[in-house]
């Protein structure tokens, strides 16, 4: 451990971690208190809870190169188990569990319907994973839209408020900006060690050549519906956390619009390592709120766009792409 | 009474859709054998191994492993029971090191092959790992991206991958293709000192590799067998020589 801080990598993951927590102490020394509670929890908190989604699609893509569209589903999944679950919730469907049951459920029902997905898809890859993981989740979307007595169609479940953590409420800004920092902490440093783990490297080898995989004596279809597992308990996390941001949760949370931005999301972060998603998620929460300023709030559509095809046209493997080509030259010289 | 042949081959065959790549081939191989097959391009040579590897099931036929019918077992159950293999062209893990393409090798028929916990440095299946590298002479690579190996080495590679989780029966196919005039003998040394309780089957085009290494031949046209035979007697055989020999033109 001490021997990796010392390295530039470690270095840097360090700083930007020091940065992170001490970032709400920061925000108001370069802004009016009100702009910093803003900033806290409606860019950065939302760009930590929806990069832990979009992590969820690059930690298949980079290490099992496994593109998935059914990620936003699925914390859809967890949002809703907890939405229909909870006490206080309008309407209230289920009801009657706190959220320290109702949260765990959540996670649990993501991370189930993950490995439903990977054993519908086990068979496929590349384009037809694609179109197989997007059916499903337009599936699952238009059940939601049209289900009253489960759902409440299309006007979702409301009023999803959280839990409080020490006393105070969840939608404290600071409360929400830590306790997603803290739970993307944790599950960014879990896809780290998985994917040193046996598991992870034979999930790597299954990306490279599925075949020998399978030569060398491995399940190659368990341990890829396995990944999606893993990859549905995170998203689950995400998708309970975007709920409580959120207050509540619709099918407008999970359809096409939301499950095309998570693909959007990582691409501009770059697929290759998991910090990319969140690079592409703050870079999205931040054309998405200020596009009204930027140009006009019609045109975030286009807006990014416009900067998804920059990026992606200067490096195809997003930010972390650049940077790394960047670091390169710097070596150089 | 005689010893259970290490792979029995019934009236085996593979079709695929209008082709049949391999025909009605039958014949065994001894424990601790060492037998090469030879035979032009496109003689079934590979669809056969594949065949007995289980990437696809025989479409006729029943294949034996240690005297066990395996002919519709998966691949993965195959290697399990004892088949290591190499490819014609390497099947690697470009994006991870060395030592994790052998220690992923290694794992693979232990019980506890599906885990999420980082192995310790002290690791058993690690250390078998290093071992395996030594042996096909990768231990100063150990940390290079597999990706960035040359051709040689990725041969290297290739076999020890087969090596390490100690199978019972080697399946080598080509393992000298596209190596250099140097890089050769080093992989012929590496094969030649392989443990002679070992069963290996070899496919090879180059005469020099196969004959000196085989205990028996098995030639291969058309996706049938044509004889199987001693080295001697193959290298003398006008059969082969017509199909073979003849039209390659230039080994004797």
């Amino acid at each position: 451990m001490s021997a990796w801080l010392r390295t530039p990598v470690g270095m840097a993951s360090a700083a930007t971690l020091a940065l992170l927590l001490l970032l709400p102490a920061i925000l108001p020394e370069l802004m009016p208190q009100n702009q910093a509670r803003f900033w806290l929890a409606n860019i950065f908190g939302r760009a930590i809870i929806y990069g832990i989604i979009a992590m969820s699609l690059i930690f298949l893509a980079t290490y099992g190169g496994l593109v998935s569209l059914a990620q936003m589903s699925l914390a859809g999944v967890a949002g809703y188990v907890v939405a229909i679950t909870i006490d206080g919730a309008a309407p209230s469907i289920v009801g009657g569990l706190s959220y320290a049951t109702a949260i765990p459920l959540g996670i649990a029902a993501a991370t189930l319907a993950a490995l439903f997905v990977g054993l519908v898809s086990v068979r496929t890859r590349d384009i037809y994973l694609l179109m197989i993981t997007l059916a499903l989740a337009m599936g699952f979307f238009r059940f939601v839209e049209t289900n009253l007595a489960w759902f409440n169609g299309y006007e979702g479940i409301r009023n999803v408020l959280g839990p409080s953590v020490f006393g105070l409420p969840f939608r404290d800004p600071h409360v929400l900006y830590y306790v997603s920092l803290t739970v993307a902490v944790l599950l960014y440093a879990g896809v780290l060690y998985l994917v040193r783990s046996p598991f992870g490297l034979v999930l790597q080898g299954i990306r490279d050549n599925p075949r020998r995989v399978a030569a060398l004596g491995y399940n190659v279809a368990l341990h890829r519906i396995a990944a999606f597992g893993v990859a549905g308990f995170i998203a689950g996390c995400g998708g309970v956390l975007a709920t409580i941001y959120n207050i509540g949760i619709s099918p407008g949370s999970i359809g096409l619009g939301a499950t095309v931005n998570v693909l959007i999301m990582s691409v501009i972060g770059g697929l290759g390592h998991p910090i990319g998603a969140f690079i592409g998620s703050l870079i999205f929460a931040f054309f998405d709120t200020f596009a009204a300023s930027i140009y006009d709030r019609n045109r975030f559509n286009t807006l990014i766009g416009i900067v998804f095809l920059v990026i992606v046209l200067l490096s195809p493997d997003g930010v972390i792409g650049l940077a790394k080509r960047v670091g390169a030259l710097m070596r150089r010289d | 009474m005689t010893q259970t042949p290490a792979i029995e081959l019934k009236n085996v065959g593979r079709r695929f859709g209008a082709l049949q790549a391999v025909r009605d081939v039958t014949f065994d191989v001894a424990m601790g054998e060492r037998r090469a097959v030879l035979g032009p391009n496109g003689a079934g040579k590979t669809t056969l191994f594949n065949t007995i590897c289980g990437d696809f099931p025989p479409t006729a036929g029943t294949i034996k492993l240690f005297g066990e019918d395996i002919s519709h077992l998966p691949a993965h159950t195959r290697a399990r029971r004892g088949i290591g293999r190499t490819y014609q062209q390497s099947l690697l893990f470009d994006g991870l090191s060395v030592l994790d393409n052998i220690f992923v090798a290694v794992r693979g028929v232990k019980l506890n092959r599906f885990s999420f916990l980082v192995p310790g440095r002290s690791d058993a299946h690690l250390a078998h790992a290093r071992d395996v590298a030594e042996r096909v002479r990768l231990t100063h690579l150990l940390d290079v991206n597999v990706g960035d190996l040359s051709h040689g080495q990725r041969r290297q590679l290739e076999v020890g991958m087969a090596l390490a989780a100690e199978p019972k029966l080697l399946m080598l196919d080509e393992p000298a293709a596209g190596l250099s005039p140097v890089e050769r003998p080093e992989l012929l040394r590496l094969l030649q000192n392989l443990p002679r309780d070992l069963t290996i089957v070899l496919i090879e085009h180059d005469m020099d590799v196969a004959l000196p290494f085989a205990d028996l031949v098995t030639v291969m046209k058309d996706g049938e067998v044509v004889v199987s035979d001693t080295p001697g007697r193959i290298q003398n055989d006008p059969v082969v020589h017509e199909i073979y020999l003849g039209h390659g033109g230039r080994k004797h």
